[in-house]
Order: C-alpha cells, then structure tokens, then sequence
C-alpha cells in the first residue's frame, strides 16, 4: 500500500519534473485532470475535480503515529473525491523536508503535514504557502503563522490538567504520585509533565506528592524497567501518571509482576484501544486522556474544504477556522463506551 | 597481545590466546568500579538500594541487554559489529507473537526461528556477501523493525495468558529470578565456549589476525558466519526474556538495545577491533549498566543529570582500566 503511493509520488514527480524541463510545466501526461486547477494564489478554489492532497507524517513507529497515517487514509477514501497521496516512514526532519519537497513537485491541491520538528520543517512549508498551496499543520505548531492555513492540534498541557485534576478528585487530594514521562526534552513531554503539576498545585496545594517523576521514551519495555526501579524505591505509591498508552503497558506489567496492583491505580494519555479495554474491565487502569489521532482525519477534511473554498456548516464564517484545538477529554468507565471507536 | 601472537604463530599450530595479563586487570578494575557502585548506592540510597529484592531486580533486568552482549563479545572478537540485535529483538518477540495462540512453546519456537533466519541473513551478507558488518547490520536494523512493524499490524499482541513464557519474565527458581538464571547459564556458557574450546580460539584468532588464521587452517568464513547466527539467536532470547516480563509481544521494544550491548562489552574490555575478548568483562560491564540505572531512578535524579552522570561513570571506568595496564 505504501510502497504504491510512494512510487506513485515519486513517478508522479518525475513526469512533472521532466515536463518541466520541457518548460512547459502546466501539461503533463500524469497529472491528467490537474491541468485546469490554478498553479498559485493561495485564495484559489477548485470546484470540479478531486482534491489532489499531499500527507507527510513522521514514521509510524508508534501506535499514535501509525493511527495518524490511518486516519488520514481512510477519510479520503471516504470522502471519495479526495485523491492522497501519502507518504510515511522517515524519522528525521530532513528527510522529511526531502519527502515534502518531492511531494509538492507532484503540484497539490494542499498540503497535510504532522512536521517531525516544526521548525526544521517550516521552510519547505512557507515554501508551498508561497506556491498558493494551502498547508494544514497537525500537532504539532509552525511558531510562523505564514506557514500554514490551519492548525489542529490537540491539548497537551490540557492531557496534564485534566489528569492533574482526575488524581486530585481521586485522591481527595492527598498521597503518594509517581509520573512516568515521555521523551526527555520535547515540548509534548514539557506540556503534560507542565499540566499535572499545575493542576494538582491548584488544587491540593502541596497535598498530593510527586515522589517520582522519570522518562521512559514512550516505550514500553523503557517503562517497564523505569518502573520496576521505581517501585523499588517507593514503598508508598497511590497512583500512576503516565504520559502514554503504550507505554503504560510496560507499566502495568511492572506493577502486576510485582504484585502490588491493588496499592494504586494508573492513568494514561492518547487513548489506545487496550487502554480502553483495560479501562472497561475496571482495576488498575483507571482512566485516559485523548489525545486523539483522528485529528489527522478532520485534517483531511480541512483540506477539502479549504481547496473547495468552503467554511463548516455549523460555524457562521464562510471559511476553515485558522487553529481547532481538540479536545483532551478524560476517559474512564463512566464515558468509555461513547469514546470507544475513536481508539486506535 | 594476540594480535602479535597470531603473527608469530603463522604456518605453526594455531595460536591460542588464554585470557592472562591484560585481561585479567581489566576484569578486577570493573569489579572495583561495581564495588564503588554498590558502596555509594548504599550510602546514597540506605533504603532500597542494596537489598536483595531490589539487587534480584537488577539482575532480572540486566538478563535482557546481558544475553545480548554475550553474543555482542564474539561478534566484536572477530572485529565486527551487530548493529541489528535490538531490532531484531522486536522481531522475534512479534514472530512469537504470531503463534502466541497455539501456546508458549510456539511462542519460544516462533521467536528462535526468527532470531535463527535474521542472524542467518546478517551472517550469509557479512561471511559470504563480503558486506562490512557495519553496513549489513545497519540494513537488518531497518528491515528488522520494519518487518515486525509489518507482522505485527503495528499493534501488541498480549501474552497476559501465556503462563509459559511469562515465567522467564517473572518466574523465579529458589528465589532467583529465571530471566537471571537464563543470563548467568549462558554468560557460562559462552565463558567455556569461549575459552576452552577450539571454536572460542578460532573466533579470537579470525579477529586478531585474519590472514594468519587462515594460513593456520581456520575457515575464517564460517566462523564469521557463525558469530552472526550467535546474535539473531541471543536476540531470540532476549526477545523471550523481555515478552515474558511485559506479558505482550510488541514490535516498537530493543530501541537502542545495541548500543547498550556494545557499550558494556567494550567496557568489560573486549577490544572493538577484535582480536581480545572477555566474557567475564562483558558480564560486569553489563552489571555495570544496570546498576547505574537502578541507582539513578532510584535516586529520582532529573533525566540530564542522570545522563551526564552515566557518561562520567563511563569514562570514568575505561579510564580506571587504563591506568592498570
């Protein structure tokens, strides 16, 4: 599936780029019915034809990531006069700048991107802006508002609130917390670890303690082995904040393999399948917090509408809003039922 | 000291390093170094530090990395390098995971015919490819974790009721935990293998001179071969070991397992050149690791003073079995 796209983008761009050394590069054999849409101007509308959009995501090593990609897939299936073309599987920013520039050579509609590191990203965004070719920015925030049309995005710091405010209620705002964090260093992690403490300041002043707080990269044997450590030293844990729901698997298991599963309960944050699982059956995985992939999918949907020049139905503005926030909604077994089929 | 040795040996019987001298020195500096470790923990951390549980946990952790490193010493032995193990681990827990419904011993199987082929492919390149291991191991570390990305559909398979396979995770033997077990039978294992064994010599002579080895009579290929196979099926281990704890086969685990695995056999004193390697080193430096780890969660250090900390406390540890020479 993959390996057509790509070489669907990369013939694609090869056929463009030869036409354009022909100097003509409004006709090509390939592009077929693009040829009457408007090569710039990023005000331009496309009213007849498939929407021709250009997706970029980092590799989809992760269960979150891998959802991303999906998403995006399945809603221009759905859509129908969408045409993806999608393309995954880096993991650094410069080959993906590299795969966004091969991408735009294909000349699209509009451009889908979850950018590696925003900034490194941002020249080959500006770049398509420029060449009248709309970007929508997932995630993931360009600090330059000239560098995309619109942003989704979700709510980290909201994911650490909420959870902050969830461990405070639970708690009744005093005990034991250990919180295991996701990558060093990266604003998602600042953000969540940022949220929580805030919170449970508000709330509890100093009654709840963080008696641990450790990064364990978003994996889950890194949090298993972070954890196991960790109870080591703890004799006294009442719950468990962690930044994600793969890796709290590993988490789980520590706490299982050491017996001490009826001691504490667990929190995670994105909004797994098995996370929800574990949530419906009750005991130590008590709740998540969406940090939803089908951002990617409403994405899509952005794009068309953008491409389309047209606005959502239920918003008075006649165009796509410029920056949608979704929603970091705690899920526990009261609400997991509704919220199950947005789990990936 | 082999390197010359071998020279000298050519055209005789075959040179037999004996681990002597240097080596030895080095062992006793690490055991100093793991001493430290252990007095200052239990200074820092009177607690929970040097308690059995938590030294049972250590030991239960450094299995994974440690079945690694062992077959990471007779890849580095011959002068080569597995950059593949940790994805290769992934892979074989996912493979495992695709036969988790017919049973524990499907699982076991699945993941050593995994680790089996992967080495196989790595070995055939390296021996018979003529491909440097740098780079044929480098091609396996993307297509390995891409091929467990791919069986598994990305997802985890849960292993929650495989009572088989948990108990390398969990399971103990009079008190000691069996993924320790498993680490210190093989660290044994290899010891002897490599060390009163023909093969052992013939592994340690391919990479202290190749050409004299070859002049000696050593089918230098087939021992490279070999050293490849050792590592997918110490990845097949590892990957049990590791399943077996998280009770789930997951395709994104071993990240950067690699390095870890070469970072302790180099500091165990295992030349990267080959030609000088020690099991019992590769042992210690392992234990090393793990005990750094330990102690720096237990502590709850901030992530970069953690970092900066185990990057002294390497450097610090080479520097330690300089001076001893």
């Amino acid at each position: 599936m993959s390996i057509k796209h790509i070489a669907g983008a990369l013939s694609l761009s090869l056929a463009l780029g030869l036409a354009a050394c022909g100097g003509d590069d409004s006709s090509s054999s390939d592009a077929g019915d693009n040829q009457s849409k408007p090569t710039s101007g990023s005000s331009a509308t496309k009213t007849d034809g498939p929407v021709k959009i250009a997706f970029s995501a980092p590799g989809a090593d992760h269960g979150w990531m891998a959802a991303i990609t999906e998403n995006a897939r399945d809603e221009a299936e759905k859509l129908g006069d969408v045409e993806l073309q999608a393309a995954e599987g880096v993991t650094d920013s410069a080959a993906q700048a590299d795969q966004v520039e091969t991408l735009l050579a294909g000349k699209p509609d509009a451009l889908v991107i979850l950018p590696n590191e925003p900034d490194a990203l941002m020249p080959v965004a500006q770049k398509a802006m420029a060449a009248g070719i709309p970007v929508i920015d997932i995630d993931r925030e360009f600090t330059e508002q000239g560098a995309f049309r619109s942003l989704i995005t979700g709510d980290n710091y909201g994911i650490g609130y909420q959870a902050g405010n969830y461990f405070a209620d639970q708690l009744k705002c005093s005990g034991n917390v250990v919180e295991i964090q996701g990558i060093a260093g990266i604003p998602v992690t600042e953000q969540r670890s940022q949220g929580f403490s805030d919170a449970l300041k508000r709330k509890c002043q100093d009654g709840v303690k963080i008696v641990a707080s450790q990064p364990a990269d978003f994996v889950p044997d890194k949090g298993l082995s972070v954890m196991e450590n960790i109870l080591q030293a703890q004799k006294d844990i009442d719950a468990v904040y962690t930044h994600d729901d793969d890796m709290a698997e590993g988490v789980v298991s520590a706490i299982q393999n050491a017996g001490r599963e009826d001691e504490m309960f667990l929190t995670g944050a994105g909004g797994s399948k098995a996370a929800m699982d574990q949530i419906k059956k009750g005991g130590l995985y008590r709740a998540t917090f969406l940090y939803n992939p089908s951002m990617s999918a409403s994405a899509i949907r952005m794009a068309r509408k953008i491409v389309r020049g047209e606005g959502f139905e239920d918003l008075t503005e006649p165009e796509v809003p410029q920056k949608i926030t979704v929603p970091a909604t705690t899920v526990t077994k009261e609400n997991v039922d509704d919220v199950q089929e947005l789990g990936f | 000291m082999s390197t010359t040795d071998a020279a000298s040996g050519e055209g005789r019987s075959l040179p037999l390093p004996k681990p002597k001298g240097r080596i030895q020195l080095q062992e006793y500096a690490l055991v100093g170094v793991v001493a430290l470790i252990l007095i200052v923990g239990a200074i820092l951390e009177p607690d929970s530090f040097l308690t059995s549980d938590n030294m049972l946990n250590v030991l239960r952790q450094a299995s994974v990395v440690g079945v690694l490193a062992i077959g990471m010493t007779f890849v580095i032995a011959t002068g080569g390098i597995d950059l593949s193990v940790g994805s290769m681990v992934a892979c074989a827990a996912v493979a495992g995971g695709q036969l988790a419904e017919s049973g524990s011993m499907a699982f076991v199987l699945g993941a050593l015919a995994m680790g089996l082929v992967l080495g196989g492919i790595n070995a055939s390149a390296i021996a018979f490819g003529r491909v440097v291991p740098f780079i044929a191991t480098l091609a396996m570390f993307t297509m390995a974790r891409g091929l467990a990305l791919w069986l598994s559909d990305k997802t985890p398979v849960s292993l929650f009721s495989l009572d088989g396979v948990r108990w390398f995770g969990n399971g103990e033997v009079i008190g000691i935990p069996s993924a320790a077990i498993v680490f210190l039978a093989i660290t044994a294992f290899a010891w002897v293998l490599l060390n009163r064994t023909r093969y052992g010599r013939y592994v340690v002579a391919t990479g202290g001179n190749r050409e004299a080895a070859r002049i000696a009579g050593v089918k230098v290929p087939w021992i490279v071969f070999s050293v490849y196979v050792i590592t997918g099926i110490c990845a097949a281990i590892a990957a049990i070991l590791v399943s077996g704890r998280l009770a789930s086969a997951s395709p994104i685990i071993g990240n950067l397992y690699e390095l870890d695995a070469i970072a302790a056999v180099v500091i165990g004193g295992s030349a990267l050149q080959g030609g000088r390697a020690t099991i019992v080193g590769t042992f210690l430096g392992v234990i090393t690791f793990a005990l750094i780890f330990n102690l720096l969660t237990l502590m709850d250090l901030a992530v970069e003073i953690q970092q900066i900390t185990k990057g002294l406390i390497i450097l610090a540890a080479v520097l330690v079995q300089r001076k001893e020479r």
